[in-house]
C-alpha cells in the first residue's frame, strides 16, 4: 500500500508527512477527581484523571518513604477499537504501557517534595487511532498539573514513524499497523532532554536521526499547545476568583 | 457436493430444539391464557413445590443446611466468625461473605450454572438486613452454597437454606429471611416456577422477607408488570414465605429438641 | 470511598428531613442534567450523559450473528458496565468487577425483559435479518468516567440516548435456491435505519435516608442511606424493572408507596430526557 502519495506527497489521512493531527486539550472533564484532563490527537482520545497525593494506601507497595509513589493503570474502554472484543483486565499490552507511563511521569514529577505519599495517574482510552501511548502521556501532564503536582517540567510524547522512504510524524492507525518502525519519544519540553525513546523494527542510523528529530519537534509543538491550555485555564480560574 | 451432504444429514441439536421450542410455546400458550390449567407437575397455579430442610448435612462447618423443592437440591454451609483477613480494614460491624455455587451437573447443559454469577451478590443483600452485623465486630462468616441440581427457583431456595444454615451456626439474627419467587405468564401467576416455566415466563419477582418482622430484605423484578399484579404478586408471596418461616422454625425446634435430649 | 464527620452526617440528614437538600435541591429533584450524542465515531450509536458530578459513555455496536437455537425469530442484546478508575481510585484493577457486574445485572434486568421476551426495551425480532441464520447481535457498553452517585440511573439514562442516536445498516438478503447454504448478507454503509426507542425505559432510584426518599442521591448522601429501590418505568408508567439495594428490610406498604413516586417522577424524567435527547440531535446537525 502506498502510503505517501507519489504525485502530491499527501498521506492517507490527506496530512503532509511532518503534519501532525489537529490536538485538543481540555483540563477539569472529572469533576471528583484531584486533577483530570481530556486530550485528542484526531481520532485518539484519552482521558487522565490523578488522585493525590495522599496517604499511601498499601504499605507493602512503598519502596522508598522519603519519595512520593507513582502509580498508573492504563485501560481501554470496550468501544474504542473498531472491533468489540472483551479482552481480559490488565493484558500484557496494558500492563507494559501503564509502566511506560508511570517511569515518564516519575522522571518529572519531584517525588522528594512528598514524602510518604502516593499520587495515581489513571489514564482510560476512549477512542484509540494510533498514537495512544503519546496521548496518554500528554493528557497525564495536563491532569497532573491540574491537580497542582510539582513537576520539574512539562513532559510531552509524540510518535514519528518511516514508510515509503519519508519520515512521518503522528502516525495514525493504519500508518501504525502497516508494520514499518515506529519511534515514540517523549521530551522534557523546556530542559530538552529526552525521558521516553522506544522503537520498533530497525530503522538505519541516519534515518533514525531524522525520524528522531521529527518526533521531537513534534513535542515541542504539543508542549506549546499543552502551556496553552495551562495558561487560558489559569486565566479562567483567575477571572472566576474576581 | 458439501451442498447436498447437508440436506441428507439428521442433525440432532437442531431437531431436539425445535421439539423442546414446540413443547414450551404450548406450554406458555396454556398458562397464559387458560386460569385451571394443571402445571407439569400436577399442582395448581399459587402451591407452592413440597418443601424439604433439614439442618446439620455437614459436620465441619459451624452451621449447615439441606433444601430440597421439587427437582432443586441446594446446601449451604456456614462457617465462622473468624478473623478477618490482615489486608482488610478494621470495621466495626462483622462481615458477612456470600458464594453461590454450582456444581458442574447441576443443570441439563455441563457447567451453565456458573451464567448465574449475580448470585452471590443477590444472596449478600437478602441476607445482610436480617444478620445482627454489630454482634461479630472485626470478624467475618462465610456462607457458601452449593447448588447440586438447579430445578426452577434456585434464588429463593438457596436465600431461605442460607438463613437456616445461620441460625443453625447460631449467628445471631433479627429474624429468619425466607424468599419465594413467582413467574408471570399473560394475566396470571405462577408461584415457585419450575426451570421449564422459568425459560418461558413473560415476568418474574422474588422476593425475601423476614416472617416475624413484615419486613422485605430483597425485592427483584423483570418483565413488565402493571401496578395490581406487583401487589398481588408481592402478597402471594409474602403469604408463601410466612408459611415456608413456620417450617424453618419447626426444622430448627427439631434439632433443639433432638440435642437436649 | 466517602469519608464524612460526624457533623456532616447529621447535617445531610437533617436536610433531607426537612425538605431541601446539602446542594439545594428539593427531594424528588434530579440534579441538572446534559446530553451530547455521537462521541464514539466508530460506534453505531453513542452517547455521553452527564448528571451533576455523575459522567457516562454508552455506545452500541451491532454485529451480525447468529440466532439462538432456542429463539430463531429474535436478535440478541448485551449489556456490558465497566468502571474506570478515572472515576473512583478503589475502582483499580479488579476493583471495579464487582460493581461492574451488580450494574450490568441490574441494566439486563430492567432493559432485556423477562426470559420470553415480554416488556423489553428493544424488540428482539426487529433484529433478525434470516430467521435461524443471521441477526443483530447488539452490544451495548457502558463506562463510567466519573461517578458522584445514582451511577445506574444514569446509566439507564445513557444507554436510551446511545440507542435514540443508533443507525442499524439497512442489509440486502440474496438468497440462494438450497436453503441450507449460508445467505449472502450485503451491509449497507450509506442507508441507516433509525431504531424505535419509544419503550426504552428509564431507571429512577428512590434512596430512603430516614424517613424519606430522595431520588438522584450523590455520593454523599447514597453513604446515608439505608435502603435505595431501582425502578425501571418506561412510557406508558409500566414497570418493567426492579432491584432493591441496601440491607435494612422494608415494610411492604412503603414499597408499593415507592412504586408510586416513582412511576410519578420517572415520566418527568422521560419527557425531560426527551426534550434534552431532541436538542443534542439538533445541536450534532
Amino acid at each position: 500500500m502506498e502510503f505517501v502519495d507519489a504525485l502530491t506527497g499527501f498521506r492517507v489521512d490527506g496530512r503532509r508527512p511532518n503534519e501532525m493531527r489537529k490536538l485538543k486539550g481540555e483540563v477539569g472533564v472529572v469533576a471528583r477527581a484531584d486533577g483530570s484532563a481530556l486530550f485528542e490527537m484526531g481520532n485518539t482520545r484519552v482521558i487522565a484523571a490523578v488522585y493525590g497525593p495522599r496517604e499511601v494506601q498499601n504499605k507493602g507497595q512503598q519502596v522508598n518513604s522519603k519519595e512520593a509513589l507513582v502509580r498508573c493503570e492504563y485501560r481501554m474502554a470496550e468501544f474504542s477499537t473498531g472491533d468489540r472484543r472483551r479482552k481480559p483486565k490488565g493484558d500484557r499490552r496494558s500492563t507494559e504501557i501503564s509502566l511506560v507511563i508511570r517511569q515518564t511521569m516519575e522522571a518529572s514529577i519531584l517525588t522528594e517534595l512528598m514524602p510518604r505519599s502516593q499520587i495515581d495517574i489513571f489514564v482510560q482510552v476512549l477512542q484509540a487511532d494510533g498514537g495512544t501511548r503519546s496521548a496518554c502521556i500528554n493528557a497525564a501532564t495536563l491532569a497532573l498539573a491540574d491537580a497542582g503536582i510539582p513537576m520539574r517540567d512539562i513532559v510531552t510524547s509524540c510518535s514519528a514513524g518511516y514508510l515509503c522512504s519519508t519520515p512521518l510524524l503522528d502516525l495514525n492507525y493504519v500508518e501504525d499497523s502497516a508494520g514499518g518502525p515506529d519511534v515514540t519519544v517523549g521530551i522534557l519540553a523546556k530542559m530538552d532532554k529526552v525521558t521516553l525513546l522506544q522503537m520498533d523494527a530497525k530503522l538505519p542510523m541516519d534515518t533514525f536521526e531524522n525520524v528522531m528529530g521529527l518526533a521531537i519537534e513534534g513535542c515541542k509543538a504539543i508542549a506549546t499547545h499543552i502551556r496553552e491550555v495551562l495558561l487560558e485555564n489559569t486565566k479562567r480560574l483567575e477571572c472566576q476568583r474576581g | 457436493m458439501s451442498a447436498q451432504a447437508g440436506t441428507g444429514t439428521y442433525s440432532p441439536a437442531a431437531a431436539a430444539g425445535d421439539k423442546r421450542r414446540e413443547k414450551r410455546e404450548e406450554l406458555r400458550r396454556h398458562l397464559a391464557e387458560d386460569a385451571n390449567w394443571p402445571r407439569a407437575d400436577g399442582r395448581s397455579f399459587h402451591d407452592c413445590r413440597p418443601a424439604f430442610m433439614q439442618t446439620g448435612p455437614t459436620t465441619a462447618a459451624s452451621g449447615s443446611a439441606y433444601a430440597e423443592f421439587g427437582k432443586t437440591k441446594v446446601i449451604v454451609s456456614v462457617f465462622g466468625p473468624r478473623e478477618s483477613k490482615k489486608a482488610m480494614l478494621y470495621s466495626d460491624v462483622g462481615r458477612l461473605n456470600c458464594n453461590v455455587s454450582y456444581t458442574t451437573f447441576a443443570t441439563p447443559v455441563r457447567g451453565q450454572g456458573a451464567d448465574n454469577k449475580e448470585y452471590s451478590s443477590m444472596l449478600h443483600k437478602a441476607l445482610e438486613g436480617a444478620v445482627m452485623l454489630h454482634t461479630f465486630p472485626k470478624t467475618t462468616v462465610d456462607v457458601f452454597a452449593l447448588v447440586l441440581e438447579s430445578g426452577g427457583s434456585d434464588l429463593p431456595i438457596i436465600i431461605s437454606c442460607a438463613s437456616l444454615a445461620l441460625a443453625d451456626a447460631g449467628i445471631m439474627m433479627y429474624d429468619l429471611v425466607t424468599s419465594v419467587s413467582v413467574s408471570c405468564f399473560g394475566k396470571n401467576i405462577i408461584i415457585d416456577p419450575t426451570s421449564d416455566e422459568e425459560a418461558w415466563q413473560d415476568g418474574s419477582l422474588v422476593v425475601a422477607f423476614m416472617p416475624a418482622r413484615k419486613e422485605i430484605t430483597q425485592l427483584t423484578l423483570t418483565g413488565e408488570w402493571s401496578d395490581g399484579k406487583i401487589t398481588n404478586a408481592v402478597e402471594l408471596c409474602m403469604d408463601a414465605c410466612s408459611k415456608l418461616g413456620d417450617i424453618l422454625r419447626d426444622r430448627l425446634k427439631d434439632t433443639a429438641t433432638l440435642t437436649s435430649e | 470511598m466517602v469519608g464524612l464527620s460526624e457533623g456532616e452526617k447529621h447535617f445531610i440528614r437533617g436536610g433531607i428531613a426537612q425538605g431541601i437538600r446539602t446542594d439545594g435541591r428539593r427531594r424528588l429533584q434530579f440534579r441538572a442534567l446534559s446530553v451530547e450524542t455521537g462521541v464514539i465515531p466508530q460506534a453505531n450509536g453513542s452517547a455521553r450523559v452527564r448528571l451533576g458530578a455523575t459522567e457516562i459513555i454508552a455506545s452500541v455496536k451491532a454485529e451480525l450473528g447468529k440466532p439462538n437455537i432456542l429463539h430463531p425469530d429474535k436478535g440478541k442484546v448485551s449489556i456490558f458496565v465497566d468502571c474506570s478508575p478515572t472515576a473512583e481510585p478503589t475502582f483499580e484493577g479488579r476493583g471495579s468487577e464487582e460493581l461492574s457486574t451488580e450494574l450490568s445485572v441490574a441494566l439486563q434486568r430492567c432493559l432485556l425483559g423477562g426470559k420470553s421476551g415480554a416488556g423489553a426495551a428493544i424488540d428482539l425480532s426487529s433484529l433478525i435479518i434470516v430467521e435461524g441464520k443471521v441477526c443483530w447481535d447488539l452490544y451495548i457498553d457502558g463506562l463510567v468516567v466519573s461517578s458522584d452517585g445514582n451511577l445506574l440511573d444514569a446509566l439507564a439514562a445513557a444507554i436510551k440516548v446511545a440507542l435514540s442516536n443508533t443507525g442499524i445498516p439497512k442489509v440486502n438478503v440474496s438468497l440462494s435456491a438450497a436453503s441450507d447454504e449460508e445467505p449472502e448478507v450485503d451491509v449497507s454503509n450509506e442507508e441507516f435505519l433509525q431504531f424505535d426507542t419509544s419503550s426504552v425505559p428509564v431507571i429512577v432510584t428512590l434512596t430512603k435516608v430516614g424517613q424519606h426518599y430522595i431520588v438522584d442521591a450523590t455520593s454523599e448522601e447514597e453513604s446515608q442511606m439505608s435502603s435505595a429501590v431501582s425502578v425501571s418505568v418506561n412510557r406508558n408508567g409500566q414497570v418493567c424493572g426492579l432491584t432493591k439495594r441496601g440491607g435494612a428490610g422494608l415494610d411492604p406498604s412503603v414499597i408499593f408507596d415507592m412504586i408510586s413516586v416513582a412511576k410519578h417522577v420517572s415520566q418527568q424524567f422521560i419527557a425531560h430526557l426527551d426534550s434534552k435527547i431532541s436538542a443534542a440531535e439538533a445541536a450534532a446537525e
